[in-house]
């Protein structure tokens, strides 16, 4: 296996007196998608905003790329984070800029010898990918939930990132709005062939795109595997945690672990 | 337009909660609850800023009468300026800044909540609830906090002028004293009153009309204080005219 | 007391980093100039809603002092000196932290909330460079063009008194008008409420920027702005006004 993007190394993190990651090591490989789950509360996002160098661990290694974002200058993180890219929880769209120029907004910032036209084909390119075509000029207080994520995912992508982290991709959202993005989260993953991370409680959506799956509750790694080994782990936890949400796969059932779609 | 709309939905509002709630009895613990909070709230604020209000009116006045070789004038100018029309003002402006921003989110937050909503549900009248107590609490303290405000002003003034320009205390006093009567102070207490009603149906009508989500709260907020500070400059002038004009 | 100097220390390092950021390229001219724009027009009503009364009232007030002494020619030059010199920077800044400084915090703290914050640093943007330093620039810019536009509703406030309602000459009060004051007041004015507008910038920019627990937070950001940006460039304009006149 290659090198992994992403690798953590006894991470630890307190708010006040609260331990939010107590130990946290785990490789996120390459070419993957990795889901992290848990109950709310249980440091998921947390870890995320330590692999994207919003919070810096009390103790332990966070490397990116070979970056450790633990005590990186601030001009090494910048430069992991422009080879990545986050899809936020309700999109963190600017609300002052169209759809389109959301879009734009990392091209600009980054890829100053891309002229106009080639900034708004890449753009336009991107919506197509999110199935959102022709709405660059739509402003974004008008864009519904689901829409919302989709333009943050085209804003994720559109600067061709090698990692891209996805924050509660299915929350606040319908269950087919939700199928939705999860079946978009599916197609993405075969068409660009780069590392993904998935942070969620939703089970049903995870089974469908994850290969490996990281649990966590209380601030520490109570499972972490290949998608079947986890779901089929005997740790009560995660038992306990699966259970209510899943129907498990019997061997002679090809149906993938999770409740039936609707397409 | 817009203005006259929204202005008119506030005079409508008063008139609502009058009818609605005027007759019934004040939640008495409620509202002395709120006398005690924007009074201690607003408090610090209030004094510090009355006391640079206070160092910047002497110094003012000493340079603006200086020229005029009227430097024992100072002290009279302070009087008036700061007892009849500056304190109160000042006062009015904190406390809109202070509780009445306060009194705008936690509405608006409210409204934002679904709170209101549930309030309504369940047969409690939410201006009975929300507005009654917060507008007797206002109208009991205002008045002494207008006083504090004249008060503070005044010393600050007179710090100022005697030490750091130097001015004679005893003159100082003696003008200030021969230029304020009791009904300067009664004056003040009338804006007083006027200014406290202005700000809590301001603040309080702000939080209800707000729209849902974090903006929406910050825009009433913000609104509140705008609005409040405007219409009590406005009604400073008109009270001025009516007792002084 | 150990919490509030470590707040303190805390918005030093805020204001150091952000001031840093205002005064080297690259500059995001764009947000800068729409916001200078939106706050002079948001505050233009406000601020001549406000001055232009209380330039009655002086005028009203002052009639009342000269009339005892007979010194009635003096009101005018009263008045630009209490306008330009005090007034019209005290007013308009108040406003300003009012309008535009809660907005700022409102802005900025539903930006944080959304999340909108971390997706500038998740782009590798410098959140404060491109969010908040064109915001403070705008302030600076635009808090000295709003007291300007205070003086004029100042000076015309205390014209519509004494000339237009009490009936004094008209001619006698533009000749005295510039009795006591020079450009420099005017400067000094310029000055004075460029310092307030940074002052104002900064406060409400760190409460936004800081912002935590949902709406109720900004809310609250947007309440402490007003009030502690206020506090402030009052205790400032104390200092400042010793330094230049006294």
């Amino acid at each position: 296996m290659d090198e992994a993007p992403v690798s953590l190394v006894n991470v630890h993190k307190r708010f006040g007196a609260l331990t939010v990651l107590d130990g946290v090591s785990f490789d996120i490989p390459k070419g993957q998608t990795t889901a992290i789950i848990g109950p709310s509360g249980t440091g998921k996002s947390v870890l995320l905003k330590h692999i994207v160098g919003l919070i810096r661990p009390d103790e332990g290694e966070v490397r990116v790329f070979g970056t450790n974002m633990a005590n990186a200058p601030e001009k090494a993180v910048y430069a992991v984070r422009k080879r990545l890219g986050m899809l936020f929880q309700d999109g963190a769209l600017f609300d002052s800029l169209s759809t389109g120029e959301n879009i734009e907004f990392p091209l600009r910032q980054h890829h100053p010898e891309l002229s106009a036209a080639e900034r708004r084909d890449r753009v336009d390119e991107a919506l197509e990918m999110v199935e959102l075509p022709g709405l660059y000029d739509r402003p974004t207080p008008a864009l519904s939930g689901g829409q919302r994520k989709r333009v943050g995912l085209a804003r994720a992508i559109i600067t061709r990132p090698e990692l891209i982290l996805f924050d509660e991709p299915n929350s606040g959202l319908d269950p087919m709005t939700s199928d939705a993005i999860d079946a978009l989260i599916g197609h993405l993953k075969e068409t660009l062939h780069v590392t993904f991370v998935v942070i969620t409680h939703d089970i049903v959506g995870t089974i469908n795109v994850a290969d490996h799956i990281a649990m966590l509750y209380q601030g520490k790694l109570v499972a972490w595997g290949t998608r079947d080994e986890v779901t089929h782990a005997d740790h009560p936890i995660v038992r306990r945690f699966l259970g209510r949400n899943l129907v498990l796969p019997s061997p002679d059932d090809p149906r993938p672990a999770a409740l039936p779609r609707i397409d | 337009m817009k203005a006259l709309a929204w202005i008119g939905g506030l005079a409508w509002f008063g008139v609502d909660w009058a009818r609605s709630s005027l007759s019934c009895r004040p939640p008495a613990g409620k509202t002395l609850e709120e006398a005690y909070r924007i009074g201690v709230q607003s408090l610090p604020v209030l004094l510090t800023i009355s006391f640079f209000v206070g160092t910047n009116l002497a110094l003012q006045g000493y340079n603006a009468f200086v020229p005029l070789g009227g430097q024992r004038l100072v002290g009279m100018f302070v009087a008036m300026a700061g007892v009849r029309e500056l304190a109160p003002l000042i006062a009015a402006a904190m406390v809109a800044a202070k509780a009445g921003t306060e009194m705008a989110s936690q509405i608006a937050v409210m409204r934002t909540r679904e709170q209101i909503d549930a309030l309504e549900v369940m047969a409690v009248n939410p201006y009975w609830f929300l507005v009654t107590p917060r507008l007797y609490g206002i109208i009991l303290v205002m008045p002494a906090l207008t006083l504090i405000a004249v008060f503070v002003t005044l010393v600050s003034s007179f710090l100022v002028s005697v030490f750091q320009l130097g001015l004679n205390p005893a003159t100082f006093l003696e003008f200030a004293r021969g230029s304020t009567r009791m009904r300067d102070i009664f004056t003040g207490e009338v804006k007083a009153l006027v200014f406290a009603l202005i700000i809590c149906f301001v603040s309080c009508y702000c939080g209800f009309v707000s729209e849902k989500g974090p903006e929406g709260v910050g825009k009433a907020t913000n609104q509140a204080v705008v609005v409040s500070c405007i219409l009590c400059v406005t009604f400073n002038y008109l009270v001025s005219q009516v007792l002084y004009g | 007391m150990t919490d509030l100097l470590a707040r303190i220390g805390h918005f030093g390092v805020f204001a150091g980093r952000v001031a840093w950021r205002v005064v080297t390229p690259p500059w995001n001219f764009g947000d800068f100039f729409r916001h200078a724009w939106i706050v002079s027009l948001r505050c233009l009503g406000p601020v001549i809603a406000v001055t232009f009364p209380f330039g009655m009232v002086i005028g009203l007030q002052g009639l009342a002092i000269f009339n005892m002494f007979g010194a009635q020619r003096l009101l005018p030059s009263l008045i630009s000196v209490a306008v330009l010199r005090e007034l019209s920077p005290v007013l308009a800044s108040v406003l300003v932290a009012a309008q535009a400084g809660s907005s700022y915090a409102a802005e900025l703290g539903s930006m944080r909330i959304k999340e909108e914050l971390d997706a500038t640093e998740i782009m590798a943007v410098d959140s404060l460079r491109w969010h908040v330093a064109p915001r403070v620039a705008a302030l600076i810019l635009a808090c000295p063009i709003l007291n300007t536009l205070g003086d004029v509703a100042g000076l015309a406030g205390g014209y519509t008194m004494s000339v237009l309602i009490k009936g004094e000459p008209g001619g006698v009060f533009m000749a005295n008008l510039w009795g006591f004051t020079h450009a420099e007041d005017l400067l000094a004015g310029l000055i004075k409420t460029s310092i307030f507008g940074a002052i104002i910038g900064l406060i409400a920019c760190y409460h936004g920027f800081y912002t935590t627990g949902g709406a109720a937070g900004v809310g609250r950001a947007v309440n402490d702005t007003v009030v502690r940006a206020t506090l402030t460039f009052f205790a400032a304009n104390y200092i400042i006004t010793s330094a230049m006149f006294a």
